[in-house]
């Protein structure tokens, strides 16, 4: 017990005391840190890049919230009662076992201008074929959604099958005596009985895109320009990049806030639902 | 009707998913002197996929980095899970006076971006010689294996009568013996899915690796790959390609093989 506190608390806990005080400073590494009150704060809210990397984040969780789950939750209606429904399911899982950073490596390949994709688009008569994808923002931020969204769909849709599959069969089998079936018994019947289950695949989606750095850090490592950071890359920048230690602890400041204050959101939702029930 | 439409539709969309995968090995098995960026659709066939991972493995000196990363995950996961059921063990078993609020002071670990952490981790790093080192990089990830494995084990003892550590004590058992004689074993579903998903997770850390260490020997193998992206990208798709084939097989495999712990691994940690 006393060595487990112990080691969260030297490795977890004081880093995290340390970056909130730096975040007051000017700090470059070398001498000691100047306070500075909210001047980076400041700074963060005024400088636009920040602002760009801000909004990046924003877009980041709000396609996350709808691509990878709506369609984790389409694969895992479709198949949660069908005969080999583990079989079809598959081909969704396999990406999830792939790293983010092999992701990156496989989408910023098929992305490439002229690569793959606007090579199949080209081939089927569709248009988009000259679409300089990871050069362009915003293009570039949401076609990364997109490939992050190939990696976690599967791992959604499996989650919302256990939900599924845990509903109890009575109200189904009424359900379907009164003759309800296909979007209603969805819309009247599942939707609402899987609500708690919604809630922890959004908020744990809502905390993950929050961080996103691995996908973005290979296939565009934020540029170009500073286009496409998120939050997460922008820390990385100022602290490792440019030893804007203070101002790369702010960064994280803000972006531990926003998780907190994201994860209590649904934390809280969940346990007065829970409490209703 | 939905009979039909249904699985066409699934069959489909799965193909459509399965085509980056497809891009993947038919590109990572030319030879980069065959590759041109304008037939990446053509298949290929030959045995140039493995000319292309011995060059990845050797030439790009990735095999050492697949090693320390090996070393990571099994060690990492390891130390992890132990001290976290240690955790567990302490509050429920041996009830610990406000055993919750130690929880919550453990679990919070994990609640926090680990961007938080990382530059006093860096700069204390440097200052203590761990910068760089592989018992640096273990210990970060140890540490960073605790909360979760904390919370599980916590919810998982939590199911073990009480009754068991009593008759245990009457029959003259010490505490240690008590913990890993009858607790461990018992929860060795647990145990099992916990360190799969933290091997996974640290197999395919890309932080942590990126900003604690820089040589080849010491640098785990997802920065191993980025790096290799930026040299190697353009010129010779088809090697960084087989290096992210590479880097990816040992936890696909993982993943197929365990496919039901893992997602009961994930009700765990979610519920």
């Amino acid at each position: 017990m006393a060595p487990g506190v112990l080691i969260v608390a030297v490795l977890l806990y004081l880093p995290f005391l340390w970056t909130t005080y730096l975040s007051f400073t000017r700090y470059r590494g070398l001498g000691s840190p100047e306070w500075i009150g909210l001047d980076n704060y400041q700074a963060m809210f005024s400088d636009p890049a920040l602002l760009t990397s801000l909004r990046n984040t924003a877009l980041w969780v709000a396609g996350t919230i709808i691509v990878p789950v709506g369609i984790g939750l389409l694969i895992a209606v479709l198949t949660y009662n069908m005969r080999f429904g583990a079989w079809f399911r598959l081909p969704f899982l396999i990406p999830y076992a792939i790293s983010g950073v092999a992701v990156g490596v496989i989408w910023s390949f098929i992305l490439q201008s002229n690569g793959a994709l606007s090579q199949a688009l080209d081939a089927f008569g569709l248009p988009g074929a000259e679409s300089r994808w990871l050069l362009d923002a915003p293009l570039n931020t949401f076609v990364m959604i997109g490939a992050a969204a190939w990696q976690a769909s599967g791992v959604n849709a499996l989650l919302f099958v256990i939900g599924l599959q845990s509903i109890p069969k009575e109200p189904v089998e009424a359900a379907k005596v009164d003759g309800a079936s296909g979007w209603r018994m969805f819309r009247s019947i599942l939707w609402p009985m899987l609500r708690p289950l919604t809630t922890v695949v959004v908020g744990l989606s809502i905390v993950a895109s929050l961080k996103t750095f691995d996908v973005v850090y290979v296939m565009t490592q934020g540029g170009p320009g500073r286009s496409s950071e998120t939050l997460a890359i922008t820390m990385y920048r100022e602290t490792f990049v440019q030893s804007e230690y203070g101002q790369g602890g702010a960064v994280s400041v803000v972006l531990t806030v926003v998780t907190l204050a994201a994860s209590i959101a649904y934390l809280r939702r969940q346990l007065s639902e829970r409490r209703a029930l | 009707m939905t009979k039909v439409v249904k699985p066409a539709f699934l069959t489909v969309l799965g193909l459509l998913w399965l085509a980056p995968v497809y891009l993947l090995i038919a590109n990572a098995a030319k030879l980069p002197i065959d590759y041109s960026s304008s037939t990446v659709w053509k298949p290929a066939f030959g045995t140039a996929l493995f000319d292309n991972m011995r060059d990845v493995w050797d030439r790009a000196d990735l095999s050492s980095s697949v090693l320390s990363t090996a070393i990571y995950s099994v060690t990492g996961p390891l130390t992890g899970v132990l001290i976290g059921a240690c955790v567990g063990f302490a509050i429920v078993a041996l009830r610990l006076r406000h055993g919750f609020w130690w929880f919550v002071f453990v679990f919070g670990g994990t609640v926090f971006p680990l961007q938080m952490i990382l530059m006093p981790l860096f700069v204390g790093y440097a200052d203590t010689g761990l910068y760089d080192t592989r018992l640096g990089l273990i210990l970060v990830y140890s540490v960073i294996s605790v909360p979760f494995s904390a919370f599980v084990m916590r919810n998982f003892f939590s199911g073990i009568a009480h009754h068991v550590f009593e008759a245990a004590v009457v029959d003259g058992a010490t505490t240690w013996r008590i913990f890993w004689r009858i607790y461990l074993p018992m929860s060795k579903s647990a145990l099992v899915a916990i360190f799969i998903l933290q091997a996974t997770f640290i197999w395919n850390d890309l932080l942590l690796g990126l900003t604690l260490s820089q040589s080849d020997d010491v640098r785990p193998i997802m920065p191993a790959l980025t790096s290799l992206q930026s040299t190697y990208g353009g010129s010779a798709m088809p090697v960084v390609l087989a290096g992210g084939l590479l880097v990816s097989l040992p936890t696909v495999a993982l993943f197929l093989a365990t496919q039901r712990i893992f997602s009961r691994g994930l009700a765990l940690g979610q519920f």
